[in-house]
C-alpha cells in the first residue's frame, strides 16, 4: 500500500509533468545563447597556417605541371578580366567573391587533389585559403608570390651574374627550360646554329659465320 | 562528442547490433504500454482511450527538449543529425492512406509488427496487407515514381522553412502539446467507459 501522502502527491503526477516539461522548455528559451563556433578549432587553424605545406613556390608548381602531375588543382581568384588576360595554364577561374558559391565548392572540398590558390600576389589567395581552413577543407595550399612571383621566376627569370653560387645558374637553366615550356621563346633559340657536318662512317660489314650446331649425342650404350 | 556513430565514438560496426538492440527495446516498451491491442490504437480516433496521442507526444517533446540541452552543452552537434528529406505530395498522399488504415485496422506499421509478435490475428492480415500495398508499389513504381520522387524540398526542417527560432518553437509546441493532454482527457471524461 501506498503511503497516503504518496498518493495524493501521486494524483497530481501529470501535473507535475506537465510542469516540468514548461519549465525545461522555457528554460531553453531563457538561457543565454551563445554563437558557436563552425568549423575548425582555433589551435587547429594556427597549427594549419603556420605549417611549411601551406605555401607551394613557383619552382614547385612549374616542376608539377611540366611533369604533368595529377595530384592537384589551380584554383585562381583573381577576377575574371584578369584571368582573361593571363593565367597558368589549366588553372580555373574561381574569383574570390564567389569563393562560397555552390558551384565552387565540388572543386574546393574535396580530398582527392591538392587545392593552389593563385591570385597575383598572394594576398587574395591567403585569404581563400583562410576561409576554406575554417570550413574544414583539406589539402590547400597558396602559391607563394602569386603571378607577379610566376612571372618573374618562371617567365621571365632573371640571368644570374658570373660571381653567384652554381646553384643559382642551375635555377637559372631550370627556370629558363620551364619559361620555355610555357611558350617563352629566347633570341638564341631563333639563331639557326651550324651544326658541323658529320663525316659518315660506314660502318663495316661484318659477315656472321654461322656455327655448325653439334648434333646432341643419341643413344649410346 | 555527438553523434556516437558518425564522431567514431562507437565503431560503425556497431551499428546494426544497436539497432536491433534498440528495435527489442521499442518493441518491448510497445508492448507493456497496451499498444498492441488494436482497440486501445484506435481509441484516439473514437475518443476513449488518448494514449496514443499523450505517448507519442511526449516521447517527440522528450527527445525534442533533451536533444536541444544536449546541443546547447555540446555533447551533441544537430548538424550531424539525420533530417529527414521532404516529398511533399509523396509524404501527404502517403499520410492519408496511413491514417485510413490506422483507423481502419487499428495498427501503424510498427505496433502490428508488435501485435504479430504476440500472435493477434488481425494483425497477421494487417501485415500481409502492407506485404501485397508493398507488391503494388514496386510493381507500378513506373507510376509513382513522378510523385515519389517529385516534389523534393531537400532536407528541411520547420526553423529552415519558416524561419522560427528553434527555442520558441519547442516552447510553444510544449504548449500546444500540454493542451492537446488536457483536451483529450476532457474528451475522454464526457465519453462512455469502454471496456476493452
Amino acid at each position: 500500500m501506498v503511503n497516503r501522502k504518496v498518493a495524493k502527491v501521486l494524483t497530481f503526477r501529470y501535473k507535475i509533468l506537465a510542469g516540468i516539461f514548461l519549465l525545461l522548455a522555457a528554460g531553453l528559451v531563457l538561457l543565454p545563447k551563445y554563437e558557436k563556433h563552425e568549423g575548425i578549432k582555433p589551435e587547429e587553424l594556427l597549427s594549419n597556417a603556420i605549417s611549411p605545406e601551406r605555401y607551394i613556390s613557383t619552382d614547385e608548381l612549374a616542376n608539377k605541371i611540366i611533369n604533368q602531375d595529377p595530384s592537384f588543382i589551380m584554383i585562381d581568384v583573381r577576377n575574371e578580366t584578369e584571368f582573361n588576360k593571363y593565367s597558368i595554364p589549366n588553372s580555373i577561374n574561381i574569383p574570390l567573391k564567389k569563393l562560397l558559391d555552390i558551384d565552387a565548392i565540388g572543386y574546393l572540398n574535396q580530398s582527392q587533389y591538392d587545392v593552389i590558390f593563385i591570385s597575383n600576389d598572394h594576398f587574395y589567395a591567403d585569404q581563400a585559403w583562410m576561409l576554406c581552413n575554417r570550413l574544414d577543407y583539406k589539402n590547400l595550399r597558396v602559391l607563394k608570390g602569386g603571378i607577379n612571383n610566376w612571372y618573374l621566376t618562371i617567365i621571365n627569370p632573371t640571368k644570374p651574374t658570373e660571381n653567384m653560387p652554381a646553384e643559382d645558374f642551375e635555377l637559372y637553366s631550370f627556370r629558363k627550360s620551364a619559361s620555355m615550356f610555357f611558350g617563352v621563346v629566347y633570341p638564341e633559340q631563333l639563331k639557326v646554329e651550324k651544326k658541323p657536318e658529320v663525316k659518315k662512317v660506314t660502318p663495316k660489314k661484318v659477315i656472321p659465320i654461322k656455327k655448325k650446331k653439334k648434333m646432341p649425342v643419341e643413344g649410346g650404350c | 562528442m555527438g553523434p556516437l556513430i558518425p564522431n567514431g565514438v562507437i565503431p560503425y560496426e556497431w551499428n546494426n547490433i544497436i539497432a536491433i538492440i534498440i528495435g527489442i527495446v521499442f518493441g518491448f516498451v510497445l508492448e507493456a504500454s497496451g499498444f498492441s491491442s488494436s482497440r486501445k490504437l484506435a481509441g484516439v480516433f473514437y475518443g476513449y482511450d488518448f494514449a496514443v496521442l499523450k505517448v507519442f507526444f511526449t516521447a517527440a517533446l522528450v527527445s525534442l527538449i533533451g536533444i536541444l540541452y544536449m546541443d546547447y552543452l555540446g555533447y551533441i552537434n544537430m548538424e550531424q543529425l539525420y533530417v529527414h528529406p521532404t516529398y511533399l505530395w509523396g509524404a501527404i498522399i502517403g499520410g492519408v492512406i496511413m491514417g485510413v488504415g490506422f483507423v481502419a485496422a487499428g495498427f501503424c506499421p510498427g505496433t502490428s509488427l508488435c501485435a504479430v509478435a504476440i500472435g493477434k490475428i488481425d494483425a497477421i492480415v494487417y501485415v500481409i496487407g502492407i506485404m501485397v500495398g508493398i507488391f503494388i508499389f514496386s510493381e507500378l513504381y513506373t507510376i509513382f515514381q513522378p510523385l515519389y520522387e517529385g516534389y523534393f524540398y531537400g532536407n528541411i526542417t520547420l526553423m529552415d522553412s519558416f524561419g522560427i527560432n528553434r527555442y520558441w518553437f519547442v516552447f510553444v509546441f510544449t504548449i500546444i502539446a500540454i493542451l492537446a493532454f488536457v483536451i483529450s482527457d476532457l474528451i475522454r471524461k464526457r465519453r462512455k467507459k469502454i471496456f476493452y
